[in-house]
């Protein structure tokens, strides 16, 4: 098996820049236009000492911006207040929020909580489509004069010692054996005074420069948990007008998961569609990535979910539209790393700017991408991008509301390593205490670490066949991974090196077969991974990769137990389609 | 005088190719709506008797060959030259096309040299209310959009491959008239056509095709498909997870990373027909599918369900085929 590596001995060509921010997702375009502001206001007071927009760039894998982008989503507005007062009348809106509720479902029945807990009021919210709602703000970061490069991927970090000097862009047109074909071109050194990093969730490049500079070990008297992660699973569907109604949200726990798993689902109501019949509605699941039985499938999840009589009377007579993953970081305040250092900032779900309680991010992720874009216009303005400059961004961050907002919930997350029951326990003492609970800093374990092998869970009860291997589908209101998955428009270019670097597949095909039956088919929401038999040794089986199925979720590089897997970007242009996600 | 519709009609080294008689049914079907004539033209070098031959066994009022040494091989240069020249003398109110590669090179050249609009890659066509309505689909097929035009000018479309039935034609006996083409400057040589190392194949031009998956098990067992195929006189085909495994090559892979193909019998065996194998095979007239899991989702769309082995069935097939054909 080849996989995509980099290529020796090709030349490639050297930009030198201002400002690239690796990402065009919420925290990379609100880096972007933030800039932009700064920019805009000091040309104005400075008619002779004028900065330029034209060497900023903002890197995007997908062939559109927005294209990769998938959420639920509910919007806390706080910060597009600041961004851009007016973004009200302009931005792509599914609904103001009306309603939420919160369920606790059995395997039959559902409870619905008598109050909505506090974080999870959603009053004064917006139901958005991250899709929309980015490929706007893409629009409003090219009007302000900065370039997008849509199709062009960070694919590796160019360090000198611990400076980073910039980002290399993928190569294109090298085919399934590492060789350059008759369209390859090398990709470009980008070389700015800072690097930016807003990859989202589980970034390469971000675990890059934290495996290359030590990022997430103890050390300065500061010690991090590692990060923890979910995957959201989700469907958008078009359901009959008056089953869940624009700005409806609800979220439930419990049935399918059961008290060993974390993890939860959402119902938003969307807009209306033309003709009054029907409206879009966001439904999706999330599984905490730190389940213990290594048949979970999180597909499986949804789709047992969506067979729960309180959902399927909800579902009669709609629609699939379409369907995506793609994890999240929940580690919380404690599991975040450096922010800033010598020529890098890391922003958004990269840096896990996200509050798992209310579960929420993308305004944290916009918030945190202006307060770097004023990081970095310092930097500009005063020619210094050294670790001391930039280290001003974490000082901004921890002077900010952000700091307000997730340090109260830094131990959220970890409070269910014991289970849901003690999780919520832990939840009301946290909340008694400012977040503080027991220790002020309660410690996590990786979630991959936390899967049992197959011998371990043989004990476990029998009544969760519901989480366990492929769902079968009905192919009305229930679907196979296989049918999900083409809904999620996925194309790669076929002829290219497989991009999920397995460093050793003896492992796959002798050792994880045995301790914990090859997990990959059924954590991956993409069918990327498949045990087949072996042609050239009947009778055994070998990991195969469809790799052009990847829907970039990371769940891989994630959860793999022996942690051998490294998603790396395929060429730039190819992954999901995820229009209205 | 009633107008016409030109149906331009494509041959490669004297054969005519037989898509272009799907667009000779169309342009028939539409000719019922509207009262108009139907001719056709061949474009080309010295080799257009036979292919103007088949065309003239078709219900057409005449067949046009449209020829010059210069033309052989194709250039879009020389096809829109010649074309323009040839449509703005006949002034037919309607030219369809199939929806080729050749076509797809030339004709967008050829309806904006003449400030005409070009409809591709339709789907169906027909007259209503003195306008034509062309049908084209949209967002991988979820929607179908209705598009008349505008203008007074001759208007251009393309059918998209199986939007009609070859052996839909209705028969005829039509003269045959040479054309001399108008020539002019080529700015491009076309280096000579090369296959890939391996037979090309070309699934799109198959009646019969017999298509494996991974209920074949094992690569050895693909000739009891071939038998088969042999047999009936068809093309081998597969699903992904074949062409993945390198036991075909990628030409003969069908579904959404592979070929949409439309054949007039498609034999599923061992497929279990995932939805990104049934969209490039769902178009074809008959479907026969031969799987032993009696739920497979293939059994949804064909016409013939087999539910067994494999293994026994299509032996046993392939024999009462032969003995079929004598």
């Amino acid at each position: 098996m080849i996989f995509r590596t980099p290529l020796e001995g090709i030349e490639h060509p050297q930009m030198e820049a201002d400002v690239v921010i690796v990402g065009g997702g919420p925290a990379g375009m609100a880096c972007a236009l933030r800039l932009a502001q700064l920019i805009a206001a000091h040309n104005a007071a400075h008619p002779d000492a004028q900065l330029s927009k034209e060497n900023i760039y903002v890197l995007e894998k997908a062939r559109e911006i927005g294209q990769h982008c998938l959420s639920g989503a509910v919007l806390d507005p706080r910060s597009m207040d600041e961004l851009l007062p007016e973004w009200r009348t302009e931005a792509p809106i599914e609904a103001e929020v009306t309603s939420d509720s919160v369920y606790y479902l059995t395997r039959k029945s559902a409870f619905k909580a008598p109050i909505t807990p506090p974080p999870m009021q959603d009053h004064g919210n917006y139901v958005i489509s991250l899709n929309r709602f980015t490929k706007w703000l893409g629009e409003k970061v090219e009007a302000a004069g900065i370039t997008l490069f849509s199709g062009f991927a960070g694919s590796e970090l160019l360090l000198d010692g611990s400076r980073v000097l910039g980002v290399r862009t993928d190569d294109k047109g090298v085919d399934k054996t590492n060789r350059p074909k008759s369209n390859f071109e090398p990709g470009y050194d980008l070389k700015p005074k800072v690097t930016i990093l807003a990859e989202g969730t589980r970034g390469s490049l971000t675990k890059q420069l934290c495996e290359r500079l030590g990022l997430l070990e103890n050390r300065d008297g500061v010690i991090r948990n590692p990060m923890t992660y979910g995957v959201g699973v989700k469907e958008l569907w078009e359901l009959p007008s008056g089953r869940i109604r624009p700005g409806e949200v609800l979220y439930t726990m419990g049935y399918p998961l059961t008290t060993m798993e974390y993890g939860g689902a959402w119902i938003y109501g969307g807009a209306e569609n033309p003709g009054g019949k029907d409206n879009t509605v966001s439904l999706g699941f999330v599984t905490g990535l730190d389940y213990p039985d290594p048949r979970t499938d999180p597909q499986h999840v949804l789709q047992s979910f969506k067979q729960h009589p309180f959902v399927l009377r909800l579902l009669q007579g709609g629609k699939m539209v379409r369907y995506g993953a793609k994890t999240m970081p929940n580690g919380g305040w404690w599991a975040m790393p450096p922010l800033g250092g010598d020529g890098w900032m890391i922003v958004g779900d990269a840096a896990g700017f996200l509050n798992s309680q209310r579960l929420k991010g993308i305004h944290l992720a916009i918030k945190s991408g202006m307060l770097a874009a004023e990081t970095a216009f310092e930097a500009l303005t005063s020619g210094d991008s050294s670790a001391k400059q930039l280290a001003k961004f974490q000082q901004k961050v921890e002077s900010s509301w952000i700091r307000q907002e997730l340090y109260p919930v830094r131990n959220f997350h970890q409070g269910f390593e014991h289970g849901f029951v003690s999780g919520v326990l832990n939840t009301g003492l946290l909340m008694a205490t400012g977040g503080y609970g027991l220790r002020n800093r309660y410690p996590a374990h990786a979630g991959h670490e936390r899967m049992r092998p197959l011998w371990d869970i043989m004990g476990y009860p029998k009544s969760r066949e519901q989480l366990l291997g492929p769902a079968k589908g009905d192919g009305q209101l229930t679907f196979d991974k296989l049918t999900d998955l083409y809904h999620s428009g996925t194309r790669h270019e076929e002829d290219q090196p497989a991009h999920l670097i397995i460093h050793n597949t003896d492992i796959c095909n002798t050792r994880c077969t045995r301790e914990y039956g090859n997990p990959c088919q059924h954590f991956c929401p993409a069918n990327v991974y498949e045990m087949v038999e072996d042609a050239d040794a009947p009778g055994t089986r070998r990991i195969h990769l469809n790799a052009a199925n990847c829907v970039h979720c990371k769940t891989c590089d994630i959860m793999d137990p022996y942690q051998i897997i490294d998603w790396v970007p395929p060429e730039g242009g190819g992954g999901p389609s995820y229009d209205g996600m | 005088m009633a107008e016409t519709i030109l149906v331009i009609a494509e041959q490669r080294e004297g054969k005519l190719n037989r898509v272009s008689l799907e667009t000779v049914a169309g342009a028939q079907a539409l000719a019922k709506q509207t009262g108009w004539t139907v001719e056709a033209a061949v474009v080309g070098g010295e080799s257009l008797a036979a292919p103007a031959a088949e065309l003239a066994k078709t219900a057409v009022a005449k067949v046009y060959a449209v020829e010059d040494a210069s033309l052989e091989p194709y250039t879009p240069d020389g096809f829109v030259t010649a074309l323009k020249a040839f449509i703005e003398s006949r002034r037919p109110k309607l030219v369809l096309l199939p929806h080729t590669y050749q076509v797809r090179d030339f004709a967008p050249k050829l309806a904006a040299t003449l400030g005409a609009a070009l409809v591709s890659d339709a789907v169906g066509c027909r007259y209503e209310g003195g306008k034509l309505i062309f049908t084209r689909q949209m967002f991988q097929g979820k929607y179908a959009a209705d598009i008349s035009v505008a203008g007074d000018g001759p208007c251009f479309a393309s059918f998209q491959s199986g939007a009609y039935r070859a052996d839909q034609v209705a028969a005829g006996d039509a003269p045959v008239e040479k054309v001399s083409a108008t020539t002019g400057e080529i700015r491009t040589r076309p280096e000579a056509p090369f296959k890939e190392v391996q037979q090309a194949v070309d699934l799109s031009q198959a009646g019969i095709i017999v298509s494996v998956g991974r209920g074949i098990k094992e690569l050895k067992n693909i000739e009891i498909a071939q038998a088969l195929a042999d047999a009936l006189g068809g093309e081998l085909a597969a699903s992904r997870p074949i062409c993945d495994a390198g036991w075909l090559p990628m030409a003969r892979q069908v579904g959404s990373s592979g070929q949409t193909v439309s054949p007039k019998l498609y034999l599923a065996i061992g497929i279990s027909g995932a939805i990104q194998h049934v969209v490039g095979m769902k178009g074809s007239r008959n479907i026969i599918a031969i799987n032993k899991d009696a739920e497979a989702p293939i059994f949804e769309i064909a016409d013939v369900a087999v539910v067994g082995n494999l293994f026994d069935i299509v032996p046993a097939l392939t024999e009462e085929v032969k003995k079929a054909k004598g």
